[in-house]
């Protein structure tokens, strides 16, 4: 056919082959550059032009015969329109370039997590936020907000513990000693939290 | 106690966290600021460059009086202050004439620095008139030249620009948007070029234009659409082995895992190799019969009697010492 023959070539001749790094689409052509045609003000442009041509087309014919993988996500969602895109999957790039900022270390272990590895204990599974709750026949939070450790605060009558039984606390009102508990218990997490922290700092 | 810089909402509290290092890092950003001798030229130019790189940029309006070559301590706060790990800084002065000095931060401190002069032949994006950038498509990059492989300043050349306008990396790549090629340049070294006399610099950028070429593959051309600048190597700062080798560590969990005995033959199919454990056979179901169920098992008494006798006419051709000790019991079959 006659057509073909206006068609240019896809093909480029290199004396040393170029490489590739096509994870950052990137061509490295070895190929010396003449100095004489680079130094001369009305070659220079079209000497480069040239030269970066014929490299654009290696490395267009390298991308484009890559894998290719069609989705039909929409690029612009404000039409609603969903148009196939062709995507191209591109190797992990090969030039090593450094950094932004060092590799993030590892959070030391907590004195908890030194003594269950110690021990073997494992994580407990999470089983969730709510409880079952037999009087109300309803699911309650374990804890915060009409929490089921805050039970007893609301009772109007509660029992006494034995362990209070005879002693000074005998008197105080058992609620704002479950209450006072709590309380207790937060304060000391917090002080083995600000421990933890200045133990991995140092 | 010691002082934990504590973030007081959730917005700063996200603003510390996009901050701190992370395993997958995120895009290189930029940050351009002029110098107290950049001149109209000098903002120009970074402007036309900062065009390439949006929209990961910043950029300072007042002039700095800072000489990064003596002093970068500034350009350093700089960098921490606006989480930027690229930074290009103008001067001019009579023995180093426009100047942009090219520096990248590893963990908020100059890992290198380069100092180009730009060369009277340059050619901004307004005197091309052609077009704008589209905002954050990634370049392709074309290095001419075999410098760019061999020589150490070329070397650095490359993985500068490599790094400050590959935008996002990504394992997936649009074919609509390849278009923009920046095309690096250096000649030959001569005879006489020292380390004071390199080649400079050709910095082009085109826009890709495909055409149909009868086969599956297009025709390339491509159409200047600029910058153009031409630049003349000055100074440079190298990274020191310890910082460079810190940065150029790849993470260790996100290398790769190597699959034993997996393999794919000639054909594309997945072969591999299966270890089965050990298979007890006193386990294995055989044939399920009323007979055969453990209950139907005969008494014991009698049938060991009669297994050690039939045992022990046997030994007698091997060896008797291994039975003189009492019959461990057998079991049920």
């Amino acid at each position: 056919m006659s057509e073909e023959k206006e068609y240019k070539s896809v093909t480029v001749d290199k004396p040393i082959p170029t490489t590739f790094d096509l994870g950052n689409l990137a061509t490295f052509d070895p190929n010396p550059l003449d100095n004489s045609k680079l130094k001369n003000e009305n070659e220079r442009e079209a000497y480069l032009t040239a030269t970066t041509r014929d490299n654009v087309q290696l490395l267009i014919n390298q991308i484009l015969s890559l894998p290719v993988k069609t989705t039909t996500d929409s690029q612009v969602s404000s039409t609603g329109q969903n148009a196939t895109m062709t995507l191209i999957q591109l190797p992990e790039p090969i030039t090593q370039l450094p950094r932004e900022k060092p590799i993030p270390k590892a959070k030391p272990p907590t004195k908890w997590e030194q003594f269950a590895a110690r021990k073997g204990i494992k994580a407990k599974t999470k089983d969730g936020k709510m409880v079952y709750d037999e009087a109300t026949g309803q699911w309650v939070p374990k804890w915060g907000y009409k929490g089921k450790n805050k039970e007893l605060d609301n009772q109007w009558l509660v029992e006494v513990e034995d362990k209070v039984k005879n002693t000074e606390d005998e008197l105080i009102d058992p609620r704002s000693l479950s209450r006072a508990d709590r309380k207790k218990l937060i304060k000391k997490n917090e002080l083995q939290h600000k421990r933890n922290v200045k133990n991995a700092s140092s | 106690m010691i002082r934990t810089i504590k973030p007081k909402n959730a917005r700063s509290k996200r603003a510390l966290a996009k901050k701190e290092a992370k395993l997958v890092e995120n895009t290189k950003s930029a940050l351009f600021v002029p110098g107290a001798t950049g001149n109209k030229l000098l903002h120009d130019a970074m402007v036309d460059l900062m065009a390439l790189k949006k929209p990961f940029v910043k950029k300072f309006s007042k002039k700095n009086e800072i000489r990064p070559f003596e002093d970068y301590s500034e350009l350093e706060f700089f960098a921490e202050k606006n989480d930027t790990s690229l930074m290009v800084f103008s001067t001019h002065n009579k023995k180093r004439p426009n100047t942009l000095i090219f520096s990248r931060f590893f963990n908020f401190k100059v890992y290198d620095m380069i100092e180009l002069s730009i060369l009277p032949n340059h050619k901004l994006l307004q005197d091309f008139k052609k077009l704008t950038f589209t905002l954050g498509l990634k370049p392709m990059f074309v290095f001419n030249g075999p410098l760019f492989d061999s020589h150490p300043v070329y070397q650095h050349l490359k993985s500068l620009f490599l790094d400050f306008y590959r935008g996002e990396e990504t394992d997936l790549q649009d074919v609509a948007g390849l278009q923009y090629i920046i095309a690096l340049s250096a000649g030959e070294l001569d005879d006489n070029s020292s380390d004071k006399n390199l080649p400079p610099l050709h910095f082009r950028v085109y826009k890709l234009k495909t055409f149909r070429s009868g086969q599956k593959l297009p025709r390339v051309e491509i159409d200047e659409i600029g910058p153009r600048f031409d630049f003349k190597i000055g100074r440079r700062i190298s990274p020191s082995e310890e910082i460079e080798k810190q940065a150029n560590e790849r993470p260790k969990q996100l290398q790769a895992k190597v699959k034993k005995n997996v393999s794919t033959d000639f054909m594309g199919d997945k072969v591999a190799q299966i270890h089965v454990g050990k298979q007890d056979l006193g386990k294995l179901q055989t044939r399920k019969m009323k007979g055969l169920k453990a209950r139907y098992d005969q008494d014991s008494d009698f049938d060991e009697e009669n297994d050690q006798d039939f045992d022990d006419h046997n030994d007698g051709m091997d060896s008797d010492i291994e039975y003189d000790a009492p019959q461990p019991k057998k079991q049920k079959v």
